[in-house]
């Protein structure tokens, strides 16, 4: 276990037997209101008190912070893909893949924006892609065409032969602004050059 | 135990497990399609304390002499991941075995991510 997770677990281990022990003080009348408040009072008195009742407040924080890091990092890195070579042992982390699948759409140029999501389970790879994409792209044609370049692509780089199972959501189709300017001009290029308008009847 | 020993007739070789790391690392760099040994990007106060305390080649040495690592590694983007792997483990076993002597149990990699080249 790393240091700074036995640290960490240490840490909180203390601050929740604390506030479990003044809980008990407290309730057994041992620690009266006045106490705390007098205690609050003392550390507000001088400037160097207040110093470290701040510092200690910051130091809290970025404990606290670091070790939610520490382990929302460690329980994603342990969603991987995993294989054994004559060497040890080969893992994938799932975010890789997404990382894989996300370049993806520079190769497709109707897909605007694509945000996968791979899980791996029994059935396989299962591979979930929010994709938004340009208009006048046809949806049918062009979501076959993802999947058959997601799966083919993932099959080339993991050389994995489990199942890949791919869903798309459209989530939107954008406008592309290269096309509705190209528009724009045209409809004014249009207008300008047409005989005999811009007169009305009397 | 922090470091790989040995004794000969003058005195004790040791051998830190930061340079055993530090060889696997430049061993899995020198292979074409690693962009970098490490995690994927993450946050930098995390990032900041981990490289300043902790190597992100992990070592281990049992009671055996035999030693265990872990790669994290990023790989270019279009490479062959399992073949890549493969290569920065007997890459990596190479270069351990030939400047440390030292018998190698297992060479773990770890695909973080996946950058552009």
């Amino acid at each position: 276990m790393k240091f700074f997770t036995v640290l960490g677990i240490i840490f909180y281990a203390v601050m929740i037997i604390v506030i479990g022990l003044a809980l008990i003080v407290f309730a057994l009348n041992l620690l009266l209101p006045a106490d705390i408040n007098n205690l609050l009072i003392f550390a507000q008195s001088s400037n160097n008190s207040r110093l470290a009742m701040g510092l200690s407040g910051l130091l809290l924080i970025l404990i606290s912070f670091s070790f939610a890091q520490i382990i929302l990092g460690k329980f994603q890195r342990e969603k991987t893909i995993a294989f054994t070579t004559s060497s040890g042992q080969v893992t994938i982390s799932l975010s890789a893949v997404e990382d894989l699948i996300r370049r993806l759409a520079v190769i497709i140029p109707e897909v605007k924006e694509l945000r996968p999501n791979v899980v791996a389970n029994k059935k396989g790879i299962v591979v979930e892609m929010r994709v938004v994409l340009r208009s006048e792209a046809n949806i049918p044609e062009l979501t076959s065409r993802l999947q058959e370049i997601t799966k083919s692509k993932i099959q080339e780089v993991l050389g994995v032969d489990e199942q890949i199972i791919i869903r798309i959501h459209v989530a939107k189709i954008a406008h592309d602004e290269k096309d509705v300017r190209r528009k724009k001009d045209f409809e004014k290029e249009d207008y300008s050059t047409m005989p005999f308008t811009g007169y009305g009847r009397a | 135990m922090n470091r790989d020993e040995s004794r000969n007739e003058l005195g004790v070789l040791r051998i830190h497990k930061n340079v055993i790391s530090s060889i696997a690392s430049i061993a899995a760099t020198e292979i074409e399609g690693v962009k970098r040994v490490g995690r994927s990007k993450q946050n930098g106060l995390v990032e900041l304390l981990e490289n300043k305390f902790f190597s992100v080649i992990k070592v281990e040495i049992n009671k055996h002499e035999e030693v265990k690592i872990q790669i994290p590694l990023i790989i270019k983007y279009g490479y062959n991941i399992p073949e890549i792997a493969n290569r920065v483990q007997e890459n990596a076993r190479l270069a351990l075995e030939r400047m440390s002597n030292l018998s190698i149990k297992e060479i773990n990699v770890n695909v973080q991510g996946i950058e552009r080249g």
